[in-house]
């Protein structure tokens, strides 16, 4: 009869199933409060403020160079702090894409406190593969504090890595931020003759397109400005991508949709300032490929810069 | 650890998390890498703002003869002249914002999938003020320069003693002609120049170049650095090529600077690779 009998030892592994159910339930609830009251669940808390202590070893995405130069200008690595934001957008692929990366950042930066950190360098901006009308932003990045500062109350966020975050610090330039433009708009052709042309318009430039695709630009860079005002007084390293599309449908006037979306990093600056940094030009007589030649390293992004993709 | 003091204070105010006063100088943009951005601030520039200038174009159609090697006129005048519209459009606005120049200027055309005879042009960089107001670096006719150098090659052009003045660009679409029946039959097999083919080439480049160099005659310019000579084609028909020349123009700074007074780059050798 040992089939309706149950085993000492597999009642055990029911009752950890169980148990282990239970756990996860709780972390979700926890996970669930924590972010809807925009905060953090009590074993993320704990284990950030463990590493503020630094009870428990670091956790960093630096590479042994970055650690020595972050050493040698007083900083230390703290914990791998992140945020992330599954957010759907609506009716506005590029506003839903800004609120995500928005929200993702302040995420973030409720970690980077919970640490007691100064700053978080080396921030990596993450999307998954998204699903219909939603995606999934997250930032990654390594919260540190220099020794002698105590812990900030708004930690600056740096898409630069450590060597350059260290780099900009020494030229007296702080990374501050994220800062995020987008707009998008639609166009209804009423014209005539279509206000793409036709065979028979020859070479021309198409003005009202044209002028309505530049507002749509313009109107996600001011936005930038915006975002960034709030941050710092300067943008660098950005990323833009735009796609203008038409629609056509039978029997109606053809539309045309215009989005455009700009992520850049905020710094701090001091305006006219010189750059105290000695540069000396060497020619390196390496005949391959120089190993003083890396290939880029401009912060990641999710987008494909438009240039990317065609250039001249 | 000595190097602690290698951060400047202000700096360090920041990191403590106190916040900027106000930004009186307002809010620059740019897209700049961090190494770009030390280096043009090194050679004394600030950024002003990211300035783009774009144009949505109908290029006409033009066939070419099957058998002929000739340019096509249409198809030239419509790659130049909306690449023109877009850079002056970018030029404007970097004179709207008070720079002094443009550099980084990257141009891109962009195919519009609804429609093969739109193309999308874009020149976009980022517009620069001389940090002491130095008014001898405009470019021609007091207007604000443009170059397509990085910022690494901005200074080091300055390093060298000159300066840059205007973008310049020549542009040439040529049809190569198809080469007759008869003609390829009684040739099969033999090692032979396909002379329609190279003079088709020499043609259109030299077309290119001699365009290009008109412009640098128009901006005063002593000379062309960087000058990239780009072939391409835009969904055309087979056997139609564009040959795109673009280039900085530039000119001594003031007075010419004796070639003693730069300093050599040193040489090293990398052994870490």
């Amino acid at each position: 009869m040992a089939l309706f009998f149950k085993s000492a030892a597999e009642k055990a592994a029911d009752a950890q199933r169980k148990e282990s159910a239970a756990a996860s339930a709780l972390r979700m609830d926890a996970w669930d409060t924590a972010l809807a009251r925009g905060g953090l669940p009590p074993f993320v808390q704990q284990r950030l403020e463990d590493a503020a202590e630094r009870k428990t070893p670091w956790l960093s995405t630096m590479t042994a160079a970055e650690l020595l130069l972050v050493r040698t200008h007083g900083a230390r690595p703290l914990a791998t702090v992140a945020g992330t934001c599954w957010f759907q957008f609506g009716r506005s692929w590029t506003e839903g894409h800004a609120s995500g990366w928005r929200t993702a950042l302040e995420r973030l930066v409720i970690e980077a406190k919970a640490c007691g950190a100064n700053a978080v360098v080396d921030v990596k901006l993450k999307t998954s593969a998204s699903e219909g009308a939603s995606m999934d932003y997250t930032l990654i990045g390594t919260a540190i504090r220099f020794d002698r500062l105590p812990p900030s109350p708004e930690p600056v966020v740096a898409t630069t890595s450590a060597l350059e975050f260290v780099r900009l610090l020494e030229a007296g330039i702080v990374p501050v931020g994220i800062a995020v433009g987008a707009q998008y708009d639609w166009l209804t052709d009423n014209t005539v003759g279509g206000l793409s042309g036709n065979v028979f318009s020859g070479n021309q430039p198409l003005n009202t397109l044209g002028r309505f695709w530049e507002g749509i630009r313009r109107y996600a860079h001011a936005e930038l400005r915006r975002d960034a005002a709030r941050q710092g007084n300067g943008v660098l390293a950005h990323t833009h991508f735009g796609q203008l599309l038409k629609q056509e449908v039978e029997k109606q006037p053809d539309r045309y949709l215009g989005r455009h979306i700009v992520v850049g990093t905020v710094v701090e600056v001091e305006r006219g300032a010189s750059v105290p940094l000695k540069i000396e030009s060497v020619v390196d007589m390496m005949d391959d490929l120089s190993p003083l030649v890396r290939e880029s390293t401009k912060p990641s992004m999710p987008y494909l810069n438009d240039e990317e993709e065609e250039a001249i | 650890m000595a190097g602690e003091n290698t951060i400047p204070a202000h700096a360090l105010e920041r990191l403590k998390g106190l916040r900027g006063q106000g930004h009186p100088g307002g809010i620059f943009t740019s897209d700049f890498s961090v190494n770009e951005f030390l280096l043009v601030r090194k050679a004394g520039f600030e950024p002003v703002g990211l300035c783009v200038g774009s144009c949505i174009y109908h290029v006409g159609i033009q066939y070419g003869n099957w058998s002929k090697n000739e340019e096509m006129g249409v198809l030239s005048q419509a790659m130049y002249h909306a690449r023109e519209l877009a850079m002056a459009r970018m030029r404007e606005e970097a004179a709207d914002m008070g720079a002094d120049g443009v550099v980084g200027v990257r141009l891109t055309v962009k195919r519009l999938e609804w429609d093969s005879n739109v193309l999308e042009f874009v020149a976009i960089g980022t517009g620069v003020v001389h940090a002491a107001g130095h008014a001898g670096f405009k470019g021609p006719k007091g207007g604000p320069f443009t170059s397509d150098l990085s910022g690494q090659d901005f200074w080091v052009l300055l390093q060298a003693g000159y300066r840059p003045m205007e973008m310049v660009m020549g542009s040439c679409v040529y049809h190569v002609a198809h080469r007759g029946l008869f003609k390829t039959l009684g040739q099969v097999g033999q090692n032979v120049e396909l002379t329609n083919f190279s003079q088709a080439l020499y043609d259109a480049r030299e077309i290119a170049m001699e365009r290009m160099q008109h412009e640098a005659i128009a901006a005063n310019a002593e000379g062309v650095v960087g000058v990239i000579l780009h072939e391409g084609s835009h969904n055309w028909q087979p056997h139609i090529i564009e040959f795109f020349a673009v280039g900085t123009a530039v000119t001594p700074i003031t007075t010419e600077k004796d070639a003693s007074t730069i300093p050599d780059p040193q040489l090293v050798l990398s052994v870490n690779g």
